[in-house]
């Protein structure tokens, strides 16, 4: 199916191993792959941090005489239809994609969570309205409703945060409801309820660090489609404004020359390909070495 | 069984209401309405204004939406305010081509997800394996649309090989339609493959760490005999439910591949019908989009019971 | 940079040939048209409708030009020749007497006349959800002389109404066939047309299909081909690589990016054909900053024209002075664009009481040019010390804001008329309420003139009308004009006989394959 959608429907559940050998092995071969997802992520906040010392030219300069340069000494990756620095686009390009993944998860998450803990909390009435909202919210095509909330939300980046963080809220309003239902039953919470601890003391206490597991895993895996569904929507044309370019917006500008000038397309292209692919070892990682039954 | 069917489509319907009434309100949130898009060139109000007076268009949200609802009930629809054609017969229309390029993508997946999966649970951790993650690892990281145009830059363009735009349906012309659905069902497919391998090769280690294979191991059976008698069966389990999902969001959900290469179905009307504010017509196609997925969901679920005796419906 | 030199060059070139491009040499051409053959053509939408009278799209135009006809014509200079009415005449200003051609036959069979002709323009200025009825207002009455005797009465006299009458207005359907079919001609235009060829099928989404029509009435030349298939397609760039691919055998438009590459491959053949459009922005008179005209003409002298028409559109498109296009007869060439001055744009500045510069928004739309026009104009005019902010929207939503008057700066394209009324008169005319007149200026010597050039029938004198409301207009600004787009059209090499008119239109009559 499209990134555009896939990057909407989260990853799928972690595998239970249950035998330590096979576990152990795993664990190893993950092992190696995540310190070079680790270090890629790192030099990709690094690089977003660090935007302005890293980049050989200023990003929004127009060279109208050397439009479509080919890469070279100059212009490592060449220049683009306007003759912008092509690498410098996309070493600023690195704010708008990390930005744009962890906001719209962080938001999702938050919204998520606190929904989740209304509905697995008060049960009954509130439990049904909140979790028919969030089916309701799945059951539309990711990519329609992200463009409708967008369309509402006015052109530009927060539009798209917002939209993403809407399209991810159920995954984690699940996660916390079913956080919240486990842990409801068990009996140091009875106990604690029948001494005459508040609804919230028992929150902060018990659920929220054991949910706060499954939720980091959750998270770390869908920034990763965050990312990409932030590029899917710049082709549709929405998203950051001009002249600012995220890697998704330049890929779509730079359609059009894919024959003529292919690393207008591919620099940002390679980019984002291997953010992700790093996201995906971390996120990874972070969900075999949290999982408890992976653990001894 | 058939209660519990009932059951689940009648907790859907409050599911159905809040899709609606939500696409319902932001589309009218939107700035733009189908008259300023049908008339672009034109700037005659007072027939502008009579059209909206036609289409109702001048009533309170809440009114038209219930409006809307009373058709609804009735078995109505509408009708596209572009094309003036009643909305089924729009989605009718689109979905052949939809549910054709779903199922061709399908089937491109499983083939080569099931190979690469077993190949990689087989040959646990050796290169084989290694190539096998790598590769669903990286179809899962693809930009979609990158891929679409790397596709048709290297068989359309240089190669010459296939038709890059275009939809001949293979059902009424044979091998060319089926021609022209091949790059986009790739596309489509070799994300899917990814997904599928993943899955099927997660569950299939699960499975093979089972007590029981072991048994069948020590009895002296081949690899290959393990995971085809015992094995497979129990894994298809979460590949089944990844396949359920996928097609109910395949269908409204492949716009950019359709857009790159020019195909006429449901995700791309629905798109263009939000860019026009068609209202009726993303109306109708999303509501038949929600049930679709639905049904497609309750079907998975019944076919999971149906599988595997332990998860029945309850 | 294009030297006014060049530019009046091409448009001698593109609008004197009579054929434009394509034939190797009239007279050499060993292999004359033959018959036969079916023409795929790509666009970049599916038409909306098949009936003219209701019609509101471009692409459905394209269409209407091979399978109806209109009472006047078109020639390659934007004259008016005779369509389905052979002379025309007007004994007073407010009167227009059609002699209409004997012998035409709709392609249900029953004839055309001037009955026929008076029920087009009654529906036309009747049937509720008409757009014709604009075009046709000044339309008082339409009177049936005889069966080959069309007498019009007009409210006031009306230089443009000609030139209007050769697209939709005066596109002639079959009065049986409205009758009979009713809403669903908007599907089935099936022997409701005069033209060359007549409709088939539409398949929605997939393709649109006419084929020759065996007793069409002009017995010169075609039509030679035996079916024309129309298919959209959405994406430039798959468009283009159908047509390089064999696919198709003619497309509509080429990217100005790819033009020079698309020139350099020998399967295929590039017709400029200039158009009539222009692409300006116009400014919000009604609000700050721009109900200051000093501001507007900052913006307007800091703005390099021929850099954004070098740069963004790659010359395939001239420098605009004015709303009117190039290849109108009404085009004064001895006003120049206005040329981008950094030192009167202080002036400006200082005399719109903000010397050290001001920030505005710029409304446009979401497509791959314009982002990029937008992009280069905002460097520019950072130049010069103005702060503008881009908001990209989609095109429902560009025209809402535009009627709305909801903008400070927004983008308008208009795709162009052949009188030089149709760029000019109802945008810069005071109109209250909603109208393309988005600026919202109202200024009595303008509106006096736009009058005066409706009055007058005598082209020279229009000619100096039109000159002196393009002088008024750069100093006034409601829009700052960039570009007269040039077209480009692609064809396969089989393609013969292409002959290109400034309406952008793709007639087929006379085109035949190898």
């Amino acid at each position: 199916m499209d990134t555009s959608t896939r990057a909407f429907v989260f990853a799928e559940p972690a595998p239970a191993v249950n035998d330590r050998r096979w576990g152990a092995l795993r664990r190893a071969a993950r092992a190696r792959l995540a310190p070079f997802g680790a270090a890629v992520l790192l030099a990709a906040i690094v690089v977003a941090l660090a935007a302005p010392l890293l980049s050989p030219y200023d990003p929004l300069a127009q060279d109208l005489g050397n439009v479509l340069a080919r890469p070279g000494r100059v212009h490592w990756l060449g220049t683009d239809n306007v003759g912008r620095d092509v690498l410098s686009r996309v070493i600023w390009g690195t704010r708008v994609s990390l930005v744009a993944g962890f906001v719209s998860v962080a938001i999702a998450a938050a919204a998520g969570g606190v929904l989740g803990m209304l509905a697995g909390y008060a049960g009954g009435r509130a439990d049904g309205v909140v979790m028919r909202l969030m089916d309701a919210v799945l059951s539309l095509p990711p990519l329609v409703l992200a463009l409708a909330l967008g369309a509402v939300l006015g052109a530009g980046l927060t539009g798209v945060l917002l939209a993403l963080g809407v399209v991810y809220t159920p995954a984690f309003a699940r996660l916390m409801r079913g956080q919240v239902l486990s842990v409801k039953t068990r009996d140091y919470v009875e106990a604690a309820r029948a001494l005459g601890a508040s609804g919230w003391w028992i929150a902060r206490r018990h659920v929220l660090p054991n949910a706060a597991t499954p939720i980091v895993v959750q998270a770390s895996l869908s920034v990763a489609f965050a990312i990409l569904a932030e590029a899917s929507l710049s082709f549709l044309g929405l998203g950051i404004q001009p002249p600012a370019a995220s890697w998704g917006s330049m890929i779509n500008a730079g359609r059009g020359y894919l024959q003529q000038a292919p690393w207008i397309v591919f620099g940002p292209g390679a980019a984002l390909f291997v953010t992700v692919v790093a996201l995906n070892f971390v996120g990874d990682a972070i969900r075999d070495g949290l999982d408890p039954r992976l653990r001894g | 069984m058939a209660e519990v069917v009932l059951r689940r489509l009648l907790a859907t319907v409050p599911v159905l209401l809040l899709v609606t009434a939500g696409v319902f309100a932001l589309l009218h949130l939107t700035p733009g309405d189908p008259v300023d898009a049908m008339m672009a060139e034109s700037a005659d109000a007072s027939t502008k204004e009579s059209l909206r007076r036609e289409l109702g268009l001048d009533r309170p949200i809440a009114v038209q939406y219930a409006a809307w609802m009373g058709r609804l009930l009735r078995g109505d629809l509408g009708r596209s305010i572009r094309n003036g054609e009643p909305v089924l017969e729009n989605v009718s229309r689109r979905i052949r081509p939809s549910l054709q390029l779903a199922l061709l993508a399908m089937a491109i997946a499983l083939t080569i997800a099931f190979p690469v999966a077993i190949a990689s649970a087989v040959r646990h951790n050796t290169g084989v394996d290694r190539l096998g993650t790598t590769f669903a690892l990286f179809g899962i990281c693809m930009p979609n649309f990158l891929l679409a145009l790397l596709l048709i830059f290297v068989f359309g363009v240089t190669l010459r090989w296939l038709p890059i735009s275009g939809y001949l349906d293979p059902l009424e012309e044979g091998w060319s339609g089926l021609r022209s659905l091949i790059l986009p069902a790739v596309t489509l497919g070799l994300a899917l493959a990814a997904v599928i391998t993943r899955t099927l090769r997660s569950s299939l280690l699960e499975a093979l760490a089972e007590d029981y294979v072991r048994t069948a191991r020590a009895k002296g059976l081949s690899e290959w005999v393990v995971i085809r008698g015992h094995v497979l069966k129990n894994a298809l389990i979460p590949v089944v439910t990844v396949l359920g999902l996928q097609l109910g969001t395949l269908i409204g959900g492949a716009v950019i591949t359709e857009y790159v290469f020019a195909l006429p179905g449901v995700g791309r009307l629905v798109v263009d019908a939000v860019f026009a504010r068609d209202y009726p017509l993303v109306q109708g196609v999303i509501l038949l989009i929600a049930l679709g997925f639905i049904v497609s969901n309750l079907l998975v679920d019944l076919l999971y019971g149906y599988i595997d005796p332990r998860i029945r419906l309850r | 940079m294009v030297t006014r030199r060049d530019f009046v060059k091409s448009c001698a070139v593109a609008s004197g040939a009579a054929v434009v491009g394509l034939r190797p040499g009239a007279a050499a051409a060993a292999d004359g048209p033959k018959k036969g053959g079916t023409l795929r053509v790509g666009f970049y939408i599916e038409a909306a409708t098949m009936d003219p009278h209701l019609s509101g799209s471009k692409v459905d135009r394209q269409v209407y030009h091979n399978i109806y006809e209109p009472l006047v014509t078109l020639d390659t200079r934007l004259g008016i020749k005779p369509g389905l009415a052979e002379s025309w005449s007007q004994p007073d200003p407010k009167t227009l007497v059609f002699k209409l051609r004997r012998g035409v036959k709709f392609h249900d069979g029953t004839d055309f006349n001037a009955e026929a002709a008076k029920f087009n323009f009654d529906r036309m200025k009747t049937e509720p959800k008409s757009i014709r009825k604009g075009e046709v207002a000044n339309i008082d009455t339409v009177e049936v002389v005889d069966a080959a005797t069309l007498k019009v009465n007009l409210k006031k006299a009306d230089a443009s109404l000609l030139a209007t009458l050769t697209d939709r207005a005066g596109m002639m359907i079959s009065p049986k066939v409205v009758q009979e079919r009713g809403v669903e001609l908007g599907r089935n235009a099936r022997g409701a047309g005069t033209g060359p060829f007549e409709f088939v099928e539409w398949v929605k989404d997939d393709h649109l299909l006419i084929k020759r029509n065996e007793s069409y009435w002009n017995k010169q030349g075609g039509p030679y081909l035996e079916r024309v298939r129309y298919r959209p397609i959405p994406d430039d760039t798959v468009k283009l690589q159908s047509l390089q691919g064999g696919e198709i055998d003619v497309i509509d438009y080429v990217q100005p990016r790819d033009v020079a590459a698309v020139k350099t491959d020998k399967n295929v053949m590039v017709v400029d054909v200039p158009s009539l459009a222009d692409f300006a922005y116009q400014l919000n008179h009604g609000r700050p900053p721009f109900n200051v005209k000093a501001l507007r003409q900052a913006v307007a002298y800091a703005i390099d024209l021929e850099q954004i028409v070098k740069g963004v559109w790659l010359n395939v498109g001239y420098p605009a002075n004015g709303p009117i296009p190039p290849t109108s007869w009404a085009y004064d060439k001895a006003i120049p664009p206005i040329k981008r001055d950094l030192a009167k744009v202080k002036a400006r500045l200082a005399e719109g009481g903000k010397p050290g510069g001001f920030e505005f928004t710029m409304t446009t739309n979401n497509i791959p040019l314009s982002v990029q026009e937008a992009e280069v104009i905002q460097a520019q005019l950072r130049e010069a010390g103005i702060t503008m902010k881009i908001r990209l929207v989609d095109a429902s939503t560009l025209i809402s804001d535009g009627n709305a008057k909801n903008f400070e700066m927004i983008s308008f394209q208009w795709s162009g008329r052949p009188d030089p009324d149709g760029n000019v008169y109802q945008f810069f005319k005071t109109t209250p309420g909603t109208s393309f007149n988005w600026s919202g200026i109202s200024h009595p010597q303008l509106d006096a003139l736009l009058d005066r050039s409706r009055e007058v029938s005598a082209q020279a004198e229009r000619k100096k009308i039109f000159s002196e409301v393009t002088k008024i207009l750069q100093d006034e600004l409601p829009m700052i004009f960039i570009v007269h787009p040039i077209e480009p059209k692609a064809f396969s090499q089989r393609v013969q006989g292409y002959e290109a008119i400034p309406d952008g239109m793709m007639r087929f009559k006379d085109v035949w394959l190898k």
